[in-house]
């Protein structure tokens, strides 16, 4: 068999069911809600006011230039912030605002590719931190509080439940280190390096042969499978090589198979915009708040205005993920401690 | 138990609704105005939820999957045409732990996307109310549940909670999102009364369009009775002659020998071999070819027949289902 990774997991994706109506002749002309009264109106996020003040002194915002890109939680007065480390990947001209404060310079301090959040730094003093909740002891149906959109000096609040039994999202048509191979009289070859994967990051070359896997001998594309399952997306592997009479070993970062093959479902078509990561995460609590890629990163409160967690994937059209608090805060401080050495 | 609960309820209802008075009360207000009114909300929405999804259920077809909601304790479910698309066809209904049980699609509303399953094994299940009084209005809070992207035991059913923003005859709309795999599956309103089954979406996110508890109700004895009712678009009646069964046949001694048996077709799914020789289909006997053709222009794709055959001198029966020329 000469068959590359992309074989590893068939791609038989569930074809789900749904009709996408674009016209509406039903409807026309009938009564209608104010958009005032919906769910995302103001007339109904009017009475999360103490929750929205949380929201505006504790939700960084993140720009491109003008653009937002990202949202993010204060951890520290002095200026460190969480947010979705994708979402800021290879951002040069990044600037964050804080309440009415503009940042100007931020430094990436600390990545967790394992939870795909990164630890930024900006020059400030006396932020105000959010209260933590003491635990993310969620009940299906609680009310959640999120940063929904944002002016320059008012961040505005979206509101919603909890929508899902917490759980883990395992990676999508599991792990890889992003190569394509091949078996050759008994060696593994790699055929060709994909664009984006961690092979690449790592500098795998087409033409290298795989040895090992974590001081594992591997030598067919089954016992590499074998030895990636398992694995966190995210989380790093020693590959041992062989180019041409050399002897090389790499760290390389285990992709998500579908997010790296771009590998799209009907349901993506019809869900608008979607985080680009947004699976193999160790454990979600799931809302049903509206969002795009651009608002993850940001504190998700509850009732009490206590941080229950932080957003981190928009997964489809319905569902969007959240780091539970108690996970988030030792994210945190290990990240913080490891930035200041 | 099967019959009519829904009817014989309505008199009781129209009894004692004066004395109920439990009309949710966020549901007079234009907006919540205090803590106290989200801590309704989300008390109502509390209490309705384990019933409620304890009672949605997945719909497998085998090629995709859709959502229904059980509405009686033998196991009569509501969902969308589009998800049964037919009737008489056998599919899964997966409960909340993962049992996969037999089920058959009943009759549909194909104008409006109503369809009723049945749950084919015996058992006690888990089902809800539903709200018969029409009484829901612009502005009312409610929830949906489906299983959302298809089955996920340890997701369970999802939860959107959300206003009603428009009502029209044959649909309600609402700003809870939904997507693939909640197609049929339950509208709720705070008291945990079945309203709606979900349809269809727009291209924005706060367009999700639902069947009205109304549509099920106006022809529950034609769906309970598996009849296919209008025309498209949410489902399409099988056509006649567009049975593809995937055999070459010569008449034989004894009935019309098999020639050729068709790659993937129902045929060789079935195990039917050359050199086979068909004596009945669905018990008419067969001696010509034409007999064969005459038959199959009666039967439409998704058909069950049964073959009455002789293989090595011994006599077997095989059913199997028409697929689609």
């Amino acid at each position: 068999m000469r068959k590359s990774h992309l074989n590893w997991v068939k791609g038989s994706l569930l074809r789900l069911i749904f009709v996408f109506a674009v016209s509406l002749p039903d409807l026309w002309g009938q009564q209608s809600l104010g958009s005032n009264f919906r769910m995302a109106g103001e007339a109904v996020t009017q009475v999360f006011e103490p929750q929205r003040e949380v929201i505006q002194k504790c939700s960084a915002v993140l720009y491109d230039g003008r653009d937002e890109i990202a949202y993010g939680v204060v951890v520290s007065e002095d200026g460190y912030i969480l947010t979705k480390a994708s979402e800021i990947e290879g951002i040069d001209d990044m600037s964050v605002r804080v309440d009415r404060r503009s940042f100007k310079k931020v430094e990436t301090v600390a990545v967790d590719p394992v939870w795909d959040v990164a630890l930024v730094k900006v020059d400030a003093e006396g932020l105000t931190l959010p209260n933590y909740a003491e635990s993310s002891g969620v009940e299906l149906g609680d009310w959640v509080i999120v940063n929904g959109a944002t002016s320059r000096s008012r961040r505005r609040i979206l509101v919603g439940v909890i929508s899902a039994n917490s759980r883990e999202i395992p990676p999508a048509g599991g792990v890889v280190l992003g190569v394509q191979l091949k078996e050759n009289d008994g060696d593994l070859e790699i055929k060709d390096v994909s664009e984006g994967g961690g092979a690449e990051k790592a500098g795998m070359k087409s033409g290298d042969i795989i040895k090992m896997v974590d001081g594992k001998d591997v030598g067919t594309i089954k016992e590499i499978a074998e030895a990636l399952e398992g694995k966190n997306a995210g989380s790093m592997v020693k590959i041992s090589v062989k180019r041409g009479e050399e002897a090389i070993e790499l760290d390389v970062t285990l992709s998500v198979r579908d997010e790296l093959f771009q590998q799209q479902t009907r349901n993506d078509m019809m869900s608008g915009d979607f985080s680009s990561h947004r699976s193999g995460f160790p454990k979600v609590i799931q809302h049903d708040i509206l969002a795009n890629s651009d608002t993850m990163g940001g504190p998700v409160l509850n009732l009490d205005g206590r941080v229950i967690g932080m957003n981190i994937a928009r997964a489809n059209r319905a569902e969007t993920f959240a780091i539970p608090v108690e996970e988030l805060k030792v994210m945190a401080e290990k990240m913080i401690e490891q930035a200041g050495k | 138990m099967s019959g009519r609960p829904a009817v014989f309820a309505i008199a009781f209802l129209a009894v004692f609704l004066p004395l109920a008075g439990t009309a949710f009360p966020l549901n007079s207000k234009e907006a919540p105005e205090s803590k106290g009114d989200l801590l309704l909300i989300r008390d109502a929405l509390q209490e309705a939820l384990p019933q409620a999804r304890a009672a949605t259920v997945c719909i497998d077809l085998g090629e995709g999957t859709g959502s229904g909601v059980i509405v009686s304790e033998d196991g009569l479910v509501m969902t969308a045409a589009h998800v049964s698309t037919g009737v008489g066809k056998k599919v899964s209904v997966i409960m909340p732990d993962g049992k996969k049980l037999k089920a058959i699609s009943l009759g549909l509303r194909a104008d409006v996307d109503a369809a009723l399953i049945q749950i084919q094994e015996e058992g006690t299940y888990p089902f809800v109310e539903v709200n018969q009084t029409g009484d829901t209005k612009l502005g009312d809070w409610i929830f949906s549940l489906g299983h959302s992207g298809g089955f996920d035991k340890d997701r369970g059913a999802v939860v959107r909670l959300a206003r009603l923003v428009r009502i029209a005859n044959n649909t309600i709309q609402t700003d809870g999102t939904l997507i693939g795999g909640d197609s049929g599956g339950p509208l709720f309103d705070m008291e945990g009364r079945l309203i709606g089954i979900h349809s269809r979406v727009g291209p924005q996110l706060p367009v999700n369009m639902h069947v009205p508890m109304s549509v099920f109700l106006e022809s529950f004895d034609e769906m309970k009775a598996s009849e296919f009712i209008g025309e498209g678009p949410f489902a399409q009646l099988p056509e006649k002659g567009k049975g593809f069964l995937g055999i070459g046949t010569e008449p034989a001694e004894g009935g019309l020998e098999i020639t050729k048996v068709g790659g993937g077709s129902p045929a060789e799914e079935a195990g039917l071999k050359e050199g086979d020789v068909i004596k009945t289909l669905n018990d008419i006997e067969l001696v010509k070819l034409d007999d064969l053709k005459g038959m199959l222009a009666e039967l439409a794709p998704g058909d069950e027949v049964k073959l009455e055959i002789v293989r090595e001198g011994k006599n077997e029966e095989i059913t199997l289902e028409l697929g689609k020329r």
